[in-house]
C-alpha cells in the first residue's frame, strides 16, 4: 500500500475511530453482499462498495438492473470506516467501481486524494453545484438531521420545533427533562462527531445547548436506532440529532413518536457517490452513476426509500425541493468542500471533543478548555 | 526551372519584397509578444492564487499553540475552504514542528528553501502523483513560555491557476491579434502607397510618344527623381546620337550627290559632242569619279557598320607584324605605280594583340591610302613590340596641330586639295575606339616646316 506519512497517521487515527464508531446504521445491519446476475451472454460486471441499508438500496439496484439487464451487479454493504479503510488499502488496484457512503468527510478525503474519476456527462454537469464536487463526487440523497419527541410530551410542555426552542425548554424545565433527552455521543460516534462539528460551525449557541444537555444529564447513544428504541420504550422524551432517513421509516411504524425537522436550521446529510480512479469497469460504473443522477432513480429514491432525492426536477414528499419549500433558508446541507478535511484532523477532533466534554460536564466553556487564553492579561498598575 | 526562378529574390516584385520584409519582423514580433503574454499570464495567475495560500496558511498558523506538551492546532475549516475556488482544487495541508516532524495534516508535504526576508515561500512540486502549488509559512509560537518555530505547509492543485492564466492569455491573445491585424493592414496599405509614384512613372513612360526624346517632367520622390534624372540623361544622349546620325546622313547624301551630279553633268556634256576623243576623255573622267564615289560609298558603309553598337564582332589573336606585311604587300604595286615609296618595318617576332583582323586591316589600309591621297611620297608602316604599336609615317604636308582632333570627325578634310573623302581617319578612330586603342597624331619630321609629314600611332592596350 502506497501511503504518505500523513495518510499513515490518519489511518492510525481512523483505526482508533473504528472502535468508537458504530456508524450511522442500526446495529443489526452487518456487512452484506447483494448480487444481481446479468441475463445476457456477455455480462458487464459492476462492483459497488456502499454504506446503504439493503432494504433501501435493493429497490434502487433492482430498478437499475431492470433497465440494464446486461450488467451483473455485486453490491457490498460495509460500515463507513471499514469502507474507507478498504478503499485506501486497494488504492493501487481498486476492486470497487463505485463507492457510496454517507460519511461525507471520509468520502471527500478519498476524492481529494485523487482516488475518484470525473464523470463527463450532461447529467453530471447539470447536477446542483451544492451537491457535487469537481464532477467527481455527487451527493445523490437528501437526509435531514432531525429531532424526535414522544407524542405525549405535549402534556408536559410544548414540543420543541427548533434548536432554540429545545435550548429554552432545557433551561426552563431542567428537572422535568432530567435524563429524558438523548443524543449522539460525539466521542464514540463518528456521525455524532460530524454533527457536533457542523452544529458548532453554524452557531456558537451550540455550546450553550451542549451545556444544557449536560445539566439535564442527557443520555448519550451511538446509533440512531438505539435512540429510537429508547424513545419508543418511553425512557427518553426527546431525541436530538437523529438521522432523518431512519427516523422516517421508524416513525411510520411507531405512531407514538413524532419527527421534527428543526425550523431554525436543519443539517442535511448526503450520501456521496464516486467512481474509483482506475476502476476495473469504468463504463458500467459510469452508467450506474448516470443512473443515480437521473430523474427515474431520484424519483425512486424519493418514493420507495426514505433517502430523499436531490434532482431539482423531482418534487413531493422526501425531496430536496420539498424540504426547501417548507424550511427555506433553514436547510443546511453539509458543504462538500475542503472544510470537511478539518473534520478529519486528529488535533481538531481532540480539541472539539475536549471542548464538548468541558461543556457537557458543566465546566465553564472557556475556563481552561482549548480556547483558554494561555497568558493572563497584565495587571493594570493601580494609582 | 520556373519554380526556382519564382523563388529567386531578384524576381520578386517590389511590393512583395516590401510586404515580406515588413511582415516577417511583424510576425516575429507577434510571436515574441504571445510568448511573453503566455508567461506573464501564468505569473499573474500564480501571484493571485498565491495570496490564497498565504491567507490560508496565516489563518492556520494563528491557531497553532502549545498544548499538552506539544504543538497543537485547532484547524479552522474556513482556512481550507478559502483555498477551494470555483475550480474546486484539491487541498492539502500539514503542520511541521521545528525539527521537521509531521504534527498533523492530510498529506506529508515537502519543505521549500526559505527566501530571505520572506516568511512565506512558494513552489511547484509533485505531491503523490499530482502537480500542486505549495506554500510554506515559517512562523513561531507567540506565547510567554514557548517560542517554538513551526512550518505550515499548504498546497492546492493548479486547476484554478490554469483557468485564470488561460483566461488572461486569451484576453492578451485577442488584443495582440487585433493589433497585429491592424499593423498588417497598415503595412500592406503603406507598401502600396509607397510604391504609387513608381506606378505613376511607369504610366508616364508608357504613355509617351515613342518618337519623342524630350525629357520626362514628373514630380517624384527623391529616389525616383534620381531614376528620372538618369533616364533624362540617357534621353539627352540619345538626342545627341540622333542629331549626329542625322548630320552624318545629311553629309553622306551630300557627299554622294555631288559626284553623282558631276557624273550626270559630264555625261550630258559628252552626249552633246560627237567627237569620240571627247567621249573618251569624258568616260575617263566619269570612270575616275565613279571609282571615287564607289570608294566613298564603301567607306560610308564600313563606318556605319563600325558605329553600330549592336554588331561587335568577336576578337581573336592577331599578329600585327603579319597584318602590316600583308597590307603593305597588297598596296605596294598600286603605290609604286604612283611613284610612292611604301615601306614596312617589323620586328622579327610576332606581335600578337586581341582584335578583329578585318577591322584592323581596314584601319591600316585607310591610313596608308590617306597618306598617299594627301600627297606623301614616302610612307613607312612600322610595328613595334612592348607596347604593341602600329605607326604609319609619311612625308606629306602634315596637319597643323590645332586641326588634328577635328580630322577624326567624318567629312572633315584637312585641306581642299586631294581627292580624299574625309572619312578615312573617322573610320580609323571608330576602329580604335572599338579596340581600346590609343590614337595619337604627331608631325613625323618636326624639323622640316615645308613638309612636316604626319605620324599616326595606334598604341594597343598592353594586356590585350
Amino acid at each position: 500500500m502506497i501511503a504518505t506519512p500523513g495518510i499513515l497517521q490518519l489511518d492510525a487515527a481512523l483505526r482508533a475511530l473504528v472502535l468508537l464508531l458504530t456508524v450511522l446504521l442500526p446495529a443489526s445491519v452487518q456487512a452484506r453482499t447483494l448480487h444481481f446476475a446479468a441475463d445476457t451472454e456477455s455480462p458487464q460486471p459492476l462492483t459497488i462498495y456502499g454504506v446503504v441499508d439493503p432494504p433501501q438500496v435493493r429497490p434502487l439496484l433492482a430498478d437499475f438492473h431492470r433497465r440494464n439487464p446486461d450488467i451483473a451487479i455485486a453490491y457490498h454493504n460495509l460500515e463507513t470506516l471499514a469502507l474507507h479503510a478498504r478503499v485506501l488499502q486497494e488504492r493501487g488496484a481498486p476492486r470497487a467501481d463505485v463507492v457510496m457512503s454517507p460519511a461525507m468527510p471520509w468520502q471527500y478525503q478519498l476524492a481529494n486524494e485523487g482516488l475518484s474519476t470525473p464523470v463527463d456527462s450532461p447529467a453530471a454537469a447539470a447536477w446542483p453545484s451544492w451537491a457535487r464536487w469537481r464532477q467527481e463526487l455527487f451527493g445523490f440523497t437528501f437526509e435531514p438531521i432531525v429531532m424526535v419527541y414522544r407524542r405525549d410530551l405535549v402534556r408536559h410542555m410544548p414540543p420543541p420545533q427548533s434548536h432554540a426552542e429545545l435550548l429554552k425548554l432545557l433551561q426552563q424545565q431542567p428537572e422535568a427533562l432530567s435524563h429524558r433527552v438523548v443524543t449522539y455521543d460525539p466521542r464514540r460516534s463518528g456521525a455524532g462527531y460530524t454533527y457536533a462539528i457542523e452544529d458548532a460551525r453554524i452557531s456558537a449557541r451550540y455550546w450553550d445547548l451542549v451545556e444544557a444537555l449536560g445539566k439535564t444529564h442527557s443520555a448519550l447513544e451511538t446509533t440512531t436506532a438505539a435512540m429510537l428504541e429508547g424513545l419508543s420504550d418511553g425512557r427518553y422524551w426527546i431525541g436530538y440529532n437523529l438521522i432523518g432517513s431512519y427516523v422516517q421509516d421508524y416513525v411510520a411504524k411507531h405512531p407514538e413518536l413524532v419527527m421534527v425537522v428543526p425550523k431554525d436550521y436543519a443539517l442535511v446529510l448526503q450520501r456521496l457517490v464516486m467512481i474509483s480512479r482506475d476502476a476495473p469497469h469504468p463504463a458500467t460504473a459510469r452508467r450506474f452513476v448516470e443512473y443515480l443522477l437521473s430523474a427515474p432513480a431520484q424519483r425512486l429514491l424519493a418514493t420507495q426509500t426514505t433517502l430523499g432525492a436531490v434532482h431539482p426536477s423531482i418534487d413531493g414528499i422526501g425531496t430536496a425541493a420539498d424540504l426547501r419549500e417548507r424550511l427555506g433558508e433553514a436547510i443546511r446541507p453539509v458543504q462538500i468542500g475542503p472544510g470537511l478535511l478539518a473534520t478529519l484532523d486528529t488535533l481538531k477532533r481532540q480539541t472539539l471533543l475536549e471542548q464538548w466534554q468541558q461543556a457537557f460536564k458543566n465546566h465553564s466553556t472557556y475556563a481552561d478548555g482549548p480556547l483558554a487564553d494561555p497568558s493572563p492579561l497584565p495587571q493594570t498598575p493601580q494609582e | 526551372m520556373s519554380s526556382s526562378r519564382r523563388w529567386r529574390l531578384s524576381h520578386l516584385s517590389l511590393y512583395r519584397r516590401l510586404t515580406i520584409w515588413l511582415l516577417f519582423p511583424l510576425v516575429l514580433l507577434v510571436a515574441i509578444m504571445l510568448l511573453q503574454a503566455w508567461f506573464a499570464s501564468r505569473e499573474a495567475a500564480d501571484r493571485a492564487f498565491d495570496r490564497l495560500l498565504d491567507a490560508a496558511s496565516l489563518s492556520i498558523a494563528e491557531q497553532v499553540r502549545w498544548q499538552q506538551s506539544r504543538l497543537w492546532m485547532d484547524l479552522p475549516p474556513s482556512a481550507l475552504e478559502m483555498l477551494a475556488t470555483d475550480a474546486e482544487e484539491r487541498v492539502f495541508y500539514a503542520l511541521y514542528d521545528a525539527q521537521g516532524r509531521f504534527v498533523t495534516g492530510n498529506r506529508s508535504l515537502p519543505s521549500l528553501p526559505a527566501r530571505d526576508g520572506n516568511r512565506m515561500s512558494y513552489g511547484d512540486v509533485i505531491s503523490g502523483d499530482m502537480p500542486v502549488r505549495l506554500g510554506v509559512l515559517r512562523a513561531r509560537l507567540e506565547g510567554w513560555d514557548r517560542s517554538d518555530r513551526f512550518e505550515v505547509r499548504v498546497a492546492q492543485t493548479r486547476e484554478g491557476r490554469e483557468a485564470l492564466a488561460n483566461q488572461l492569455f486569451l484576453a492578451s491573445l485577442i488584443n495582440i491579434v487585433i493589433i497585429a491585424g491592424l499593423a498588417m493592414v497598415v503595412v500592406l496599405l503603406s507598401a502600396r502607397f509607397a510604391l504609387e509614384p513608381l506606378t505613376r512613372l511607369r504610366r508616364a513612360i508608357r504613355q509617351r510618344n515613342p518618337r519623342t526624346l524630350a525629357p520626362l517632367e514628373l514630380a517624384l520622390p527623391r529616389e525616383l527623381a534620381e531614376l528620372r534624372q538618369a533616364l533624362n540623361e540617357l534621353l539627352a544622349r540619345m538626342r545627341r546620337v540622333r542629331a549626329n546620325q542625322e548630320r552624318f546622313i545629311g553629309d553622306a547624301s551630300h557627299q554622294l550627290r555631288t559626284p553623282l551630279a558631276g557624273l550626270s553633268a559630264r555625261a550630258e556634256l559628252a552626249m552633246r559632242q560627237s567627237d569620240p576623243d571627247a567621249w573618251r576623255e569624258a568616260l575617263a573622267t566619269m570612270h575616275g569619279t565613279a571609282t571615287h564615289t564607289a570608294r566613298l560609298a564603301g567607306q560610308l558603309l564600313s563606318l556605319t557598320r563600325l558605329n553600330n553598337p549592336e554588331a561587335t564582332p568577336a576578337k581573336q589573336a592577331v599578329d600585327l607584324a603579319a597584318l602590316a606585311q600583308r597590307c603593305v604587300r597588297a598596296a605596294f604595286s598600286r603605290h609604286h605605280r604612283q611613284g610612292i615609296d611604301l615601306g614596312v618595318e617589323i620586328p622579327e617576332q610576332a606581335v600578337v594583340v586581341l582584335g578583329n583582323d578585318w577591322q584592323l586591316e581596314e584601319a591600316l589600309n585607310n591610313l596608308i591610302d590617306n597618306a598617299s591621297l594627301y600627297g606623301a611620297s614616302q610612307i613607312t608602316v612600322q610595328v613595334t613590340d612592348a607596347p604593341p604599336r602600329l605607326v604609319v609615317r609619311d612625308d606629306g604636308p602634315g596637319i597643323p596641330e590645332p586641326q588634328r582632333l577635328l580630322m577624326l570627325r567624318p567629312f572633315h578634310r584637312g585641306q581642299q586639295t586631294g581627292d580624299g573623302s574625309g572619312l578615312g581617319l573617322a573610320i580609323v578612330d571608330s576602329i580604335a575606339r572599338a579596340h581600346d586603342i590609343r590614337l595619337s597624331l604627331q608631325a613625323a619630321r618636326p624639323g622640316d616646316p615645308e613638309r612636316p609629314g604626319l605620324s599616326i600611332a595606334l598604341t594597343f592596350p598592353v594586356n590585350a
